[in-house]
């Protein structure tokens, strides 16, 4: 009898077909990023040559190519400046209401930060209003380590939400 | 002697929802391509330029090239490659084409470009858009799949500059218009603004008829040197007189202008093709921008300088993109209403221009001396415009 699926993948994971970030220190430079996520700080690459902050957190930096870089803050609250939803169609990975919003962090890089709105009822979010940092956990990453078998690499992910009134 | 690099012929086949493989897609195009020039045969063809972007999610196949090649009969001795940057891969090809038969390094390319995207199950096309932006810091927000994106870039353009969801409509009635009686168009119906502004919500303000489809399709040019398509046929000659390609932001941040709406990175390139191709926006006699949302059209006609900035809705709304406007837009029916698959539509576009500057386009603009092609790809994350004429550039 057939079945949906793949036999020959049953019990594989293809990071192919994985919507959430490798993050492990195995396939990523930036694993700082998702470490300091982990304990809800916001952080990105500043040049300790120039000065210059970039986003998202790199391995050289894009103004003088150094590579010495270090991680900084960024704020964690800011101001919807506009704000789409999408309440029918919204792809697979997402729950309705999907909402984007262009937000104001108040710092450079991010005076214009495009993200995601979460724990919000379609229909409740205005422009103006103020919203914060949301750390979640995502499924983690099976990596394959040898003789010592699977670990299992625990990950998180980030959008932003209301601030509660 | 300078070798000007020409268009000379180009063919699509039917797009829409197919039942069909990738590699049946560009066999079918690269024979419309060919039945388009009688006299040239696919041993004549020495380069092969395949644009695709999907291929490798869609139909397992990376290296496409070569297995392009082989189904339809080719074997190039020049260049065989396969690119990708989304939806403006069939332009690139055309770009990359002209610098290889001007440079003496190819004779005669075909710039192939198709994608596969209906898969047995419908979810996967869309999970793959994940990879259409930066998919670790922007896909994974859900910005993969545009609609949001460019429903926040129509509220600013609102905001900033007063245009309404009516001019949002009236592109997509031109556009439908347009395509209706276009034998290989998708969406092969009449529309009318009452209808576009009673079209189901997508995300607001953009409802169902400012949204281009997702297309199975393919479509192929051929792309030599004047003096080769002086021997292979006797209709007019169209150049590639100046070509530009700008590349400048990702999706979450470090956007280019001051707002969504405001899109620096195609006045940089259109600033850089025009000069390249000695011509000026009002030059222009027809164009064919990169309609994937009524509001891009909008937006396009404003930063190519068919009109001030501010005022495409109001350019767009009193129609100017329509036969016997300022600049007639998208006159075989754009990616609204023929489809997007988006290696293909760079390609597409260059056809439809071409036909105009030949005078044998099926909604034929007057005196069509010189025309333009635009492409945005991905998120708005880059611009590529093409500008055509029926003199080379002197």
């Amino acid at each position: 009898m057939s079945v949906l699926g793949i036999p020959v993948l049953d019990n594989l994971y293809p990071a192919t077909m994985d919507m959430w970030p490798i993050e492990a220190k195995e396939f990523n430079r930036s694993y700082t990023f998702y470490e300091n996520l982990k304990k809800g700080r916001f952080t990105t690459t500043k040049c300790k040559g120039c000065g210059h902050v970039a986003y998202p957190p790199r391995v050289i930096c894009p103004e003088c190519y150094s590579e010495d870089l270090e991680y900084v803050d960024l704020p964690t609250k800011g101001k919807v400046i506009v704000l789409s939803e999408e309440v029918k169609g919204v792809p697979l990975g997402f729950n309705s209401p999907l909402i984007h919003a262009v937000i104001d962090l108040g710092a450079d890089p991010v005076r214009r930060f495009l993200t995601r709105i979460i724990n919000c009822p379609a229909g409740s979010l205005k422009q103006g209003d103020e919203v914060q940092l949301a750390v979640f956990d995502i499924p983690a990453t099976p990596i394959e380590k040898g003789k010592a078998g699977t670990i299992m690499a625990e990950r998180v992910f980030f959008a932003f939400e209301p601030v509660k009134k | 002697m300078t070798r000007h690099a020409c268009i000379i012929a180009g063919g699509q086949n039917k797009w829409g929802v197919r039942e069909a493989h990738l590699v049946d897609l560009f066999q079918e195009a690269a024979k419309a391509c060919l039945d388009d020039i009688p006299g040239l045969k696919p041993k004549d063809i020495d380069g092969l330029i395949v644009a695709t972007s999907y291929a490798g999610r869609c139909s397992f196949q990376v290296n496409t090239a070569p297995v392009i090649a082989e189904r339809c009969g080719l074997k190039p001795t020049s260049i065989c490659v396969r690119i990708d940057v989304l939806c403006a891969g069939g332009s690139t090809g055309i770009i990359l084409a002209k610098g290889l038969v001007e440079s003496g390094n190819a004779d005669i390319v075909m710039v192939a470009g198709g994608e596969k995207l209906y898969t047995p199950q419908k979810w996967e096309v869309f999970y793959s858009e994940l990879a259409s932006v930066d998919h670790d810091w922007d896909g994974v927000h859900g910005m993969g799949l545009p609609p949001p994106f460019f429903a926040l870039t129509a509220q600013e353009h609102f905001q900033h500059y007063g245009s309404k969801k009516e001019q949002l409509a009236a592109v997509s009635v031109a556009n439908y218009n347009y395509a209706a009686t276009n034998p290989v168009a998708q969406m092969q119906k009449a529309l009318t603004l009452e209808e576009a502004l009673a079209a189901p919500v997508v995300v607001p303000p953009l409802t169902l008829y400012d949204c281009c489809p997702i297309t199975d399709g393919a479509a192929a040019c051929i792309v030599t040197t004047e003096e080769i398509a002086k021997k292979l046929t006797n209709r007019p000659l169209v150049y590639l007189r100046g070509t530009a390609q700008a590349s400048l932001n990702s999706v979450s941040v470090n956007f280019p202008g001051a707002h969504l709406a405001d899109w620096k990175h195609t006045r940089i390139a259109a600033e850089k093709a025009y000069k390249r191709a000695k011509v000026s926006p009002g030059d222009v006699k027809v164009a064919q921008t990169h309609d994937c949302f009524s509001i891009s059209e909008v937006i396009e006609v404003e930063e190519l300088g068919f009109c001030k900035k501010g005022e495409g809705g109001e350019f767009c709304g009193s129609k100017q993109i329509e036969l016997g406007g300022k600049v007639p837009v998208n006159t075989d029916g754009g990616l609204l209403a023929v489809g997007h698959p988006f290696g293909a539509t760079g390609i597409r576009q260059g056809i439809e221009i071409m036909k105009q500057l030949q005078g044998r386009a099926r909604h034929q603009v007057k005196n069509a001396d010189i025309g333009l092609t635009h492409n945005l790809s991905g998120a708005n994350a880059e611009h590529t415009i093409i500008i055509y004429g029926q003199e080379p550039v002197k």
